[in-house]
């Protein structure tokens, strides 16, 4: 058993009266890859959004490296720079261009050197094989090759864990293959990844393990064989059916 | 947070200090000395002749008026350079618009009105009066080749389409034409004497000496004199014109001693004598081009410091503005604070804005300038430079104007860039410098520009407060020369070509700020190093 990084606990999150997270408990371990899926609504955006604090949880813990991270007076956003977070569309600062993306949250919230952010920037750009566009301004892209420079700009902070909320979500089919290549690419150097996603096949073939969420609640967690071919719960199997068709 | 505004409000601070330093000295030199004792401030229109006009030189025994490289001179300068003597004191002389005479008198700002004035009842109310140094009869200016160029009385003008300066008495005496047709009051001579030409009234009514001078200024203008049967029905209080001053001044036995000798002959013997000093233009027989012309190189150095002094006061405000408008868009975004305290300092803040914002976008300027350059004078006692006036009252209504603009760019940054920014661990602070205000500024980069030309074009307003733009400086050569339309048409152009260039350079600049559409990748062996 490897070690555990992240840990939620009783999380509890309502919108006024719509009560969209209830009672989640979530164990990540470091290097460790968990998609979550499940229906439109469920809860999938929100939870993500809670685990680095965007939304503010009503209850609960979330404790990071063995400390809880909502209690008072821990450092956030020096927290959130543990976490990476890749948006279903993009968020690309429209100011920049690629490089200037990706070295702005290292000089001005990690406190890098210009020098050494460009070079952290320069290999994920490599990474994502976007080193050919780093002078390109957010307008100038397509939307695979957006989300590739957002997904270089997470890396560049050096997170411990990456959050991914339907990373292919907003793109054209073509477009699909070249992000969940990267992502594939993480994966075998065992980043610890969470990845909200409907690409059925691809959370099946990367994961190691599979959350399907239903109204608010974890309603089936397992190996993606489990989750896939061998659902315990109806609801998995009645989502999975009405997916697959 | 409070980093940012910090360092904003110190650069706006060091705006206002470096605008006030940079402009020309000869401005604020004069000004500084405002107030002193030893100086006897007087303020007039420089522009009622015989009592007072403008002048480009000290011929005749002008005398410099403050703030300006132009000259008064009038039978009201010869007075006010006797009393100054009388009073051992050294006139300065502040050219003022009619209606601010009184509220500059009050506030403090002069110490005597010299302007041709009349002592009536309703001043006295507000300031105290001299002696009489005049007595005049009223006329009619008409036009020399009109219907009404041979009347003999006020009879005559049954039906007739007649004016007079508002907030003098000559319109209240207007009625007394059988039938007639008062128009509006009109602010200023000039304004009136353009009408009477261009034919838009048949007269207006005016004081012998005022009638003397246009008619012999212009000769599409015949003076109409009354019989003492025929004329308008008028008390003392009205045809006299005395010196004002404020209530109780300890000056006033000094004034009227010395008005107790000043004959009716020896007033008579001025008038003439300064209605012989007008300054006359010798280019009204000449093409209306070629007086264009004329006037335009006559004038040039005026109209430049002019134009200067328009740029200067628009782009000081627009820059002030914009940064106000930033701070104010900037403080709007930050999120609640959780501290009560904090939240409730915020939401007074708050509130203060809004209403800052409501009354300065509600208002006109031209009242605002009003309110401010008086007021404060009024209320604080404290006596602002009217150029920093100026740029107060620009800056100020720019900024209301571009808060409002500042957060429609703010809300045009999506809130996902937010959350990028939040997500990879920026601050408040560092997402509002690093990634918000560099697209917002891209973003209202079109509507500052445009807020620039509105400044060039409106702070002719600024001329209430005799602020010396482009044009007051029109009006002020105007009224010597008496050819509005040539004059105005030099400011006009000279207004178009501050707009119209400054326009292309904004775009200029957009578009190389915005870069090229497309991009060319770097081939591999170009690597970024
Ligand atoms: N900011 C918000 N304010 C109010 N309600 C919200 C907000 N964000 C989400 N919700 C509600 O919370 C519920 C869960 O939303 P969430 O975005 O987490 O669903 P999801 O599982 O990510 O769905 P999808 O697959 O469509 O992205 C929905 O009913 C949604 O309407
Ligand atoms: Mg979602």
């Amino acid at each position: 058993m490897s070690e555990k990084i992240l840990e939620v606990n009783h999380l509890k999150k309502s919108f006024g009266e719509n009560e969209v997270l209830k009672d989640i408990h979530l164990n990540v371990n470091i290097g460790e890859v968990i998609s979550i899926i499940g229906s439109s609504g469920s809860g999938k955006s929100t939870l993500l959004r809670s685990i680095n604090l965007l939304e503010k949880p009503d209850g609960g813990e979330i404790i990071f490296k063995g400390k809880n991270v909502l209690s008072k007076g821990y450092n956030l956003p020096k927290y959130r720079t543990h976490l990476g977070m890749v948006f279903q569309s993009f968020n690309l600062f429209n100011n920049m261009n690629a490089l200037d993306n990706i070295i702005v949250g290292q000089t001005t919230v990690l406190k890098r050197s210009h020098a050494d952010a460009k070079k952290e920037a320069n290999e994920n750009l490599k990474k994502v094989g976007m080193e050919s566009f780093a002078n390109a301004k957010p307008s100038q892209l397509s939307g695979g090759q957006k989300q590739r420079i957002a997904i270089a700009r997470a890396l560049s902070m050096n997170p411990d864990v990456l959050l991914f909320d339907e990373p292919t979500s907003a793109l054209d089919p073509e477009m699909v293959g070249e992000v969940l290549k990267t992502i594939k690419e993480l994966a075998k150097v065992h980043m610890t990844m969470i990845i909200v996603t409907h690409e059925m096949e691809f959370a099946r073939e990367v994961s190691d393990r599979v959350i399907f969420m239903d109204q608010g609640v974890i309603a089936e967690q397992g190996p993606p064989e489990q989750i896939f071919e061998n659902p315990k719960e109806a609801r998995t199997r009645e989502f999975l059916q009405r997916f697959l068709k | 947070m409070r980093l940012v505004k910090k360092k904003i409000t110190i650069a706006v601070l060091l705006m206002m200090l470096s605008s006030i330093f940079l402009f020309p000295l000869s401005v604020f030199g004069a000004e500084k000395e405002d107030m002193a004792n030893g100086e006897f401030i007087v303020g007039m229109e420089a522009a009622y002749p015989p009592f007072n006009w403008t002048q480009s030189d000290d011929s005749n025994g002008a005398v410099l008026i403050q703030g300006s490289n132009q000259y008064a001179n009038g039978y009201d300068v010869a007075v006010a350079k006797d009393l100054a003597k009388t009073l051992d004191k050294k006139l300065v002389i502040v050219k003022t618009a009619w209606d601010g005479l009184l509220p500059a008198l009050t506030s403090g700002k002069i110490d005597a009105i010299v302007a041709g004035m009349s002592p009536t009842d309703e001043r006295k109310e507000q300031i105290d009066f001299s002696n009489n140094y005049y007595t005049s009869n009223l006329v009619m200016m008409v036009r020399s080749d009109g219907d009404f160029a041979s009347a003999k009385s006020i009879d005559d003008f049954t039906g007739a389409k007649i004016t007079a300066q508002l907030g003098t008495f000559h319109y209240t005496v207007i009625p007394q034409i059988p039938e007639v047709q008062q128009q509006q009051a009109m602010q200023n001579f000039s304004a009136m004497r353009v009408a009477l030409e261009s034919a838009i009234i048949d007269g207006y009514v005016t004081e012998r000496p005022e009638g003397v001078t246009a008619q012999k200024a212009n000769s599409h203008f015949k003076m109409v004199e009354f019989s003492q049967d025929g004329g308008f029905q008028t008390s003392e209080e009205d045809t006299a014109i005395a010196v004002g001053v404020r209530k109780g001044d300890p000056n006033l036995a000094a004034i009227n001693e010395y008005l107790n000798n000043f004959s009716v002959d020896e007033q008579n013997a001025l008038m003439d004598k300064e209605i012989g000093f007008q300054p006359m233009s010798d280019d009204e027989h000449q093409a209306w081009y070629r007086q264009i012309a004329a006037i335009a190189m006559e004038n040039a150095d005026l109209f430049i410091r002019g134009a200067g002094m328009t740029l200067f006061i628009s782009l000081i405000g627009t820059i002030v503005g914009t940064l106000i408008g930033l701070l104010i868009g900037v403080f709007r975004t930050i999120p609640e604070s959780e501290n009560k305290f904090l939240a409730f300092i915020y939401r007074i803040i708050s509130f203060l804005v809004t209403a800052y914002i409501e009354i300065f976008r509600g208002t006109p300027m031209i009242v605002q300038a009003m309110v401010l350059y008086y007021g404060t004078a009024l209320a604080f006692g404290l006596n602002l430079d009217r150029t920093i006036a100026a740029l107060l009252i620009v800056s100020i209504n720019t900024g209301a104007y571009m808060s409002e603009i500042v957060r429609g760019g703010i809300f045009s940054v999506d809130i996902g860039q937010f959350e990028a920014a939040q997500a990879i661990g920026m601050t408040h602070r560092q997402t509002m410098i690093k990634v918000v205000l560099p697209q917002v500024i891209r973003n209202i980069l079109p509507a500052t520009g445009n807020e620039f030309v509105i400044n060039i074009k409106d702070t002719s307003v600024l001329s209430v407060i005799s602020v010396s733009e482009l044009f007051f400086q029109g009006s002020t050569v105007s009224q010597q020369n008496f050819m509005y339309f040539q004059t105005f048409a030099i400011i006009c152009v000279i207004y178009f070509v501050l707009t119209f260039t400054i326009t292309r350079i904004l775009r200029f600049v957009e578009t190389k700020l915005d870069g090229p559409d497309a991009y060319v990748p770097i081939s591999n062996q170009m690597q970024v190093e």
